[in-house]
């Protein structure tokens, strides 16, 4: 079994494991010749499926094992991710699966560029003419490599083919409403003021069982989003107009063009408005306010995110990683289970 | 009746809050020792396997000083100890702001009360703040005798020294939790390692919870001064190492250490402007060592264990502590290597020194994204926490069989040049404890 990869974009793969993080400490790694998969199925709350083309963040990258090139591991994200971010102004970083004590661990090899002569400058304000004398000066002493080399050991476990058998992506109905969602900072700000609100409200009441806020968020095939909150004291809610439902493709829909007719998002075509003051046409779940929040981590990656709706059902977003080359796109898909009103 | 005054600025005062912050970190109290030409802070760890004392210096680091110790003529001292926590309430961050703004301070006035005739005794701050607001606290103190651990320079030839900046920055790479920091000079390398590992081995399951491994590997070149053995490891605690790091790093100074061998004490020392730090940490044996290497049980005395545990060793210390330094690169190297590489690399810029969380890495500029903490309520006003006191978990070293943090053998460190013997005098004298032995 070998795994090695040089990391050609920290700064994503950093990214990817801090918003995978708030969702759960584990992630199941699957590491093949095409892609690798992540997949945080928690206990209770939002389960994530990214796909990520190999080159959105590998590079030399090879994979080999007897189960037909394919990987599994089970990584602690946390560590992973504290790994990563020794990496940030490192020159090159390398990750190989490795064992010490027969324990499996994932070794990220981190080449920072050595800084200890620009303390030579403090006050930390240095002239740049100085800062040019410095490096001179360490390459004359140092005759050869200026480089500090980090080191750090990821434990992980590596799971057999047959323990991740039995792991199934979620199945969903075809969805009543797609709509891109506006962005996720202004979304999470909103959403999480909403949720402390209603923390704060319930409070007095009832402080010592863990209170649960619910939030609801609907959406119409005409642009619109809406968020909204309701407790027994107050009701607020927040109505985005003018956002875009993509098209669907009759290629990609079963049944191709008479399927996308009988599609549940043209019948809801039908109904609701533009302005988002119609009672008609929207489709809504009930999701949790943390949970939302976590899921809302996403939004540092700064991809297109498409919000799918199964009124009453379940949310999916679809999170597509910027990708200079256009095929091959890298998706995170997040589902989220709605709860009954 | 001990008299004690002094004045401190608000510099002086929000260095005060800082080594207090180290302090903290060591022990729940600091014992202070006043004597007339120095003011001390001490503090013992639970375990007992870390000392500090920070020397204020009576003439560079206040602006007025006067101690009179009740007895004891030159030599006398008045010691007491006092709360950590409620020296930090009263040495707040931020004393020292030159934009003048809240909580800053125009000087800070400490007495001690301490007369038969009062019914209290009090250790007093008065915070002269700006617009004429005087703040006086009064504090209770206890009266102990303060102890001090001995190092003796003498015998540690392994000694290096980096800039603060620099280990500041190797710290950040370690992993939470971690807890052991072993220091290893590299054989012919050219290298040092700084590795924080935790001993716990778990299995199953569980192995995901086991906390990040990391090694630094730092050209030695990087440091200021390295001498130090080849393939010498040296443990000491991580927590210890970061505490120190981060105070250090306060006062922008490079950090010295000493040290002879594993199981021996190990001191880091460092200062400026009338401030004097040393911390005294006990360590542990060889990480992965070979039979050769066990070093002898600590209750020998320094000659013998010195030819038990490896004579050769002890020739190569010699030999390598007599070697001439290289010779510094003339000039014109300097310019034909500038000349040879113009911008070759682009000069690492320094780092912003922004971390208020001690756990974070590097500046969090994405905290944004990270799920709303409801727990936390910003309008309630809270004890400041800041201070971590949770000594309970503090990991112990495997060699707790003594409690003696350094050796307080006198007697040989008197006829081999006491030049660099530089720790605290003895408190009792030779002949007291003669008995002993």
């Amino acid at each position: 079994m070998r795994f090695k990869a040089s990391i050609q974009n920290i700064n994503i793969f950093t990214k990817l494991t801090a918003s995978l993080n708030s969702l759960g400490p584990l992630a199941w790694v699957k590491l093949s010749d095409d892609q690798v998969c992540f997949t945080i199925i928690p206990e209770q709350g939002t389960q994530v499926w990214a796909v990520l083309s190999i080159d959105t963040i590998f590079d030399t990258y090879t994979v080999q094992s007897a189960a037909g090139n394919v990987i599994n591991l089970e990584v602690p994200l946390t560590s992973l991710t504290r790994a990563l971010k020794s990496a940030q102004n490192a020159t090159s970083a390398q990750i190989r699966l490795t064992k010490k004590d027969n324990v499996p661990l994932l070794a990220l090899t981190i080449v920072t560029p050595s800084s200890s002569n620009s303390y030579a400058a403090f006050p930390p304000q240095g002239i740049d003419s100085e800062d040019c004398f410095d490096v001179p000066l360490n390459k004359a002493f140092g005759g050869g490599s200026r480089e500090t080399i980090v080191t750090q050991e990821v434990p992980v476990r590596v799971l057999g083919p047959d323990t991740v058998a039995g792991l199934h992506e979620p199945q969903c109905r075809e969805p009543d409403v797609h709509i891109i969602l506006p962005p996720l900072l202004q979304l999470k700000s909103i959403s999480d003021r909403f949720t402390k609100l209603a923390l704060a409200g319930s409070k007095p009441v009832s402080g010592t069982t863990a209170t649960r806020t619910r939030l609801e968020l609907a959406a119409n095939m005409h642009g619109c989003l809406k968020m909204s909150i309701k407790t027994d004291a107050m009701s607020i809610s927040s109505v985005w107009t003018d956002l875009n439902n993509p098209e669907l493709d009759p290629t990609q829909v079963a049944g191709g063009e008479i399927g996308l007719a009988e599609h549940p998002s043209t019948r809801m075509k039908q109904l609701g408005t533009a302005d988002g003051r119609s009672d008609e046409g929207w489709a809504s779940v009930l999701i949790d306010g943390r949970d939302w929040g976590k899921v809302m981590s996403v939004g540092r990656l700064g991809g297109r995110v498409i919000a799918c709706f199964c009124h009453d059902h379940a949310l999916i977003l679809y999170v597509y990683l910027p990708n200079e080359n256009g095929e091959d796109e890298s998706v995170l898909t997040y589902y989220i289970s709605s709860y009954s009103s | 009746m001990v008299l004690l005054n002094f004045t401190l600025t608000p510099e002086a005062a929000s260095k005060i809050h800082d080594l207090l912050v180290c302090l903290g970190k060591f022990s729940d109290t600091v014992a202070i020792e006043a004597r007339r030409e120095r003011f001390t802070f001490t503090a013992l760890n639970s375990s007992k396997s870390a000392y500090a004392a920070l020397t204020l210096d009576a003439a560079n680091f206040f602006t007025n000083y006067e101690c009179i110790p009740s007895q004891g003529g030159l030599d006398g001292r008045f010691t007491c100890s006092i709360s950590t926590k409620a020296l930090l309430s009263v040495f707040k961050g931020r004393l020292y702001d030159p934009l003048g703004r809240d909580g800053a301070i125009d000087r800070c006035e400490v007495s001690v009360q301490d007369k038969p005739d009062q019914t209290e005794c009090r250790f007093i701050v008065k915070m002269v703040c700006n617009q004429g607001v005087i703040k006086t606290y009064k504090l209770t103190y206890e009266a102990v005798e303060v102890m001090h651990a001995l190092f003796d320079r003498n015998v540690a030839k392994n000694r290096w020294s980096m800039h603060s900046s620099a280990l500041k920055e190797y710290i950040e790479y370690f992993g939470t939790k971690t807890e052991m920091l072993d220091i290893f000079a590299g054989e012919g390398d050219g290298r040092a390692v700084f590795k924080s590992y935790t001993e716990k081995i778990s299995n199953g399951k569980e192995i995901l919870k086991h906390p990040l491994v990391t090694a630094i590997a730092v050209n030695t070149s990087d440091f200021e001064d390295f001498n130090v053995q080849p393939g010498l490891h040296i443990i000491i605690s991580v927590k210890d190492f970061k505490s120190i790091v981060v105070h250090a790093d306060t006062l922008k100074v490079s950090l010295k250490a000493f040290y002879s061998q594993p199981t021996r004490p190990l001191q880091f020392s460092y200062g400026c402007n009338g401030l004097l730090c040393e911390f005294t940490l006990m360590t542990s044996g060889d990480y992965n060592a070979s039979a050769t290497q066990t070093p002898a049980p600590q209750v020998l005395t320094r000659e013998t264990s010195r030819a038990s545990a490896a004579p050769e060793r002890l020739d190569n210390r010699n030999t390598r502590s007599f070697e001439m330094p290289p010779p510094a690169d003339p000039a014109s190297r300097l310019a034909a290597a500038r000349r040879r590489q113009p911008g070759s690399r682009k000069p690492s810029s320094p780092k912003p020194a922004v971390v208020s969380d001690p756990d974070s890495l590097f500046v969090e500029e994405d905290s944004r994204w990270e799920p709303l903490d409801y727990n936390q309520e910003e309008e309630t006003l809270g004890w400041d926490a800041s201070v971590e006191h949770d000594n309970a978990s503090f990991p112990t070293f495997r060699d707790s069989g003594s409690a003696v943090v350094a050796r307080t053998d006198t007697e040989g460190s008197g006829g081999s040049g006491a030049t660099n013997f530089e720790a605290i005098g003895p408190t009792q004298r030779v002949s007291q404890i003669k008995g002993l032995w």
